[in-house]
């Protein structure tokens, strides 16, 4: 009888094994150990102004920030280089580089 | 933007370029480097990571970056990494503990063991060396630990120029320089918090760096605050022969995680063994002018005054974050109240790049807490996950009996309103405990009584604080005081008073 009880127990610890970590809304979020309650204003501010390829991240804040949609061109569409900003196109030559190409490297 | 016919610009710009490109090429690398640089991104100078504090939670951080294949660099101005606590806090601490609990064991507790004792000396020097050794033992250890995993460490003090870049000013003979970083961990730690109208000379005033290092037993020492650090340090001395006193505003000592009922145990326990207490009293004044320090204290509800003598004074009542010379003022990042660091729950200051780990910012003020948020806010950074449980972070005081806890105390399962199942069982009728002459306390289980899944456990007895790892584990994953019950613990072991008290909360333990 006794056997029988043990048998059918079953634990209330589980076996988790490899740890598989689901997509996770990467938002700032007050941390759990914060007594405060809430974020300063300025984290929601750095993420509303720094604009890379879109806000940083999804804030709640959804009142001022500027819905981006995505950057990749069309199908059969391509960027110029003429439209990046000018660190990203090539830097002008110089006579000298100029002269190293038109002479294949023989100066 | 253009529409363009994909596939012939490729082949026109191959034919256009050739040999010119691979000409231009090698003319950047050889004749103009240095000369003509213009301006490009120099990305192999730019760190992955550079973390400002080598303690507990820095110097973890930076060795799990590496692991991890971030380039990383720790700055501390230190010098010898491992922070507080292994250059001024936990380590040196527990070495005077442990060697000052063997000379009190010598001296007080061998003759019912049947060993008769000659003339036992107290070598002074000798025991303080003992400390130093350890200390310089691990944070050499640290510094290679560095070196195999190949962080850059630097002996100096890392401040903010702006949000990416970290000026290091080196220690004398040590390196300076500019550090860029993709990220950055704060990891600066705290420092004592100073008394209000008492001034900390570290050598008659002290706070816990001091009394780590004082230069001769002092014949009376009073200590302000009843916390983990006072009781620890008042243990050390009193055991090499201070009369120490302890005087602690609230009623109550040990700090707010004790469990009540193990905070009244522990008092009684350590007054056995000659440390005063004068609890619900506060500290109006402590003047060093005189040969020693003159403490005067009144009852915390008013009333009369009273002046205790003391030949040092121990000022432990917390600790605050420590941020100077970090230069938040150029990054303007957020700070509380209390001066912590403001982050969010994947430690980000307002800057996502810029994190903040340990003492320096919100939670306890534990060692092990630090390094959890240092691997987890590494992992944020690599993975885009971490993993720290704040509510199962052990907590330990190492006198004797040590006391460890993790998980609620009663007293918050009640404020909770959950109901619940207590079990307990006393190192007075356990095997191990009875061998070797050492059986005071007990280790009490609380559960939810629905459930049986566990809620706290609190030890006060033997090797407390290493027992507590099992506790941490059984709350970490959801067990229930029959699991614990149920596992089968070795004999005769300390451990087997864990068991019986996980049988005492679900059922009944045997041997009691």
């Amino acid at each position: 009888m006794r056997a029988s009880i043990v048998a059918r127990r079953t634990p209330l610890i589980k076996f988790l094994g490899k740890r598989v970590f689901p997509a996770a809304d990467h938002s700032p979020r007050v941390h759990s150990q914060d007594p405060h309650g809430s974020l300063p204003s300025s984290f929601v501010q750095y993420r509303l102004n720094a604009q890379q390829h879109g806000p940083l991240s999804a804030s709640s804040s959804a009142g001022s920030r500027r819905i981006t949609g995505s950057i990749a061109p069309a199908p059969g569409e391509f960027f110029s280089r003429n439209d990046l900003p000018p660190r990203y196109r090539y830097a002008p030559l110089d006579e000298l580089e100029m002269e190293a190409v038109n002479s294949g490297g023989a100066f | 933007m253009l529409k363009t016919f994909a596939g012939s610009s490729k082949a026109s710009m191959r034919v256009a370029h050739s040999n010119g490109v691979r000409a231009a090429v090698l003319y950047r690398q050889t004749v103009l480097a240095g000369q003509f640089r213009r301006g490009m991104a120099t990305e192999s100078e730019e760190l992955d990571l550079v973390v400002i504090g080598a303690g507990p939670g820095g110097y973890v951080a930076a060795i799990k970056a590496a692991q991890l294949g971030l380039k990383t660099a720790c700055i501390d101005k230190r010098g010898p990494p491992g922070g507080t606590c292994l250059n001024v806090g936990c380590i040196p601490s527990k070495a005077l503990l442990n060697n000052s609990h063997l000379y009190h064991e010598i001296l007080h507790d061998t003759k019912k063991r049947g060993i008769e004792v000659g003339d036992v000396k107290l070598n002074f020097e000798q025991f303080m060396k003992a400390k130093d050794d350890a200390v310089t033992g691990l944070t050499r250890g640290i510094e290679t630990l560095f070196k195999q995993n190949k962080v850059d460490y630097y002996k100096g003090t890392g401040k903010f120029l702006n949000a990416h870049e970290i000026e290091v000013t080196g220690n004398e003979g040590e390196r300076s320089g500019v550090l860029k970083a993709k990220n950055i961990i704060i990891a600066t730690g705290s420092e004592a918090t100073p008394f209000p109208g008492v001034t900390i000379d570290e050598k008659k005033i002290v706070t816990s760096t001091g009394a780590i290092a004082l230069e001769k037993v002092p014949e009376k020492m009073v200590i302000i605050g009843g916390g983990i650090i006072g009781l620890e340090l008042g243990s050390v001395w009193s055991r090499l022969g201070s009369q120490v006193t302890v005087v602690e505003y609230m009623n109550a000592i040990g700090g707010a995680g004790m469990d009540a009922e193990f905070s009244k145990n522990i008092q009684r326990s350590l007054a056995k063994q000659g440390l005063k207490f004068k609890l619900g009293t506060k500290v109006l004044a402590a003047d060093p002018s005189g040969d020693g320090v003159a403490v005067k204290v009144e009852s915390a509800k008013g009333g009369k005054e009273e002046t205790l003598d003391a030949d040092v004074v121990l000022v432990a009542i917390g600790r605050r974050p420590y941020t100077e010379g970090l230069g938040l003022e150029n990054v303007e990042l957020d700070v509380d109240e209390r001066g912590r660091v403001v982050i969010d729950q994947e430690y980000r200051t307002k800057y996502p790049h810029i994190r903040v780990i340990g003492d320096v910012t919100f939670g306890v003020m534990l060692a092990h807490k630090a390094e959890e948020e240092g691997i987890a806010a590494v992992e944020y950074i690599k993975n885009g996950h971490g993993h720290v449980n704040y509510g199962v972070i052990p907590s330990v005081m190492y006198t004797h009996p040590e006391v460890a806890w993790v998980g609620m105390t009663e007293e918050q399962v009640k404020e909770k309103g959950i109901a619940y199942n207590v079990g307990k069982f006393p190192f007075a009728a356990n095997s191990r405990a009875k061998t070797n002459l050492d059986t005071e306390g007990w280790v009490k289980f609380i559960s939810d009584k629905e459930t049986d899944r566990i809620l706290g456990i609190h030890i006060m007895g033997p090797n407390a604080g290493e027992m507590i790892a099992e506790g941490a584990l059984a709350i970490e994953y959801g067990a229930s005081s029959e699991d614990i019950a149920r596992t089968c613990h070795a004999h005769p072991t300390l451990s087997e008073a864990f068991k019986e008290a996980a049988m005492a909360t679900y059922g009944k333990a045997i041997h009691f």
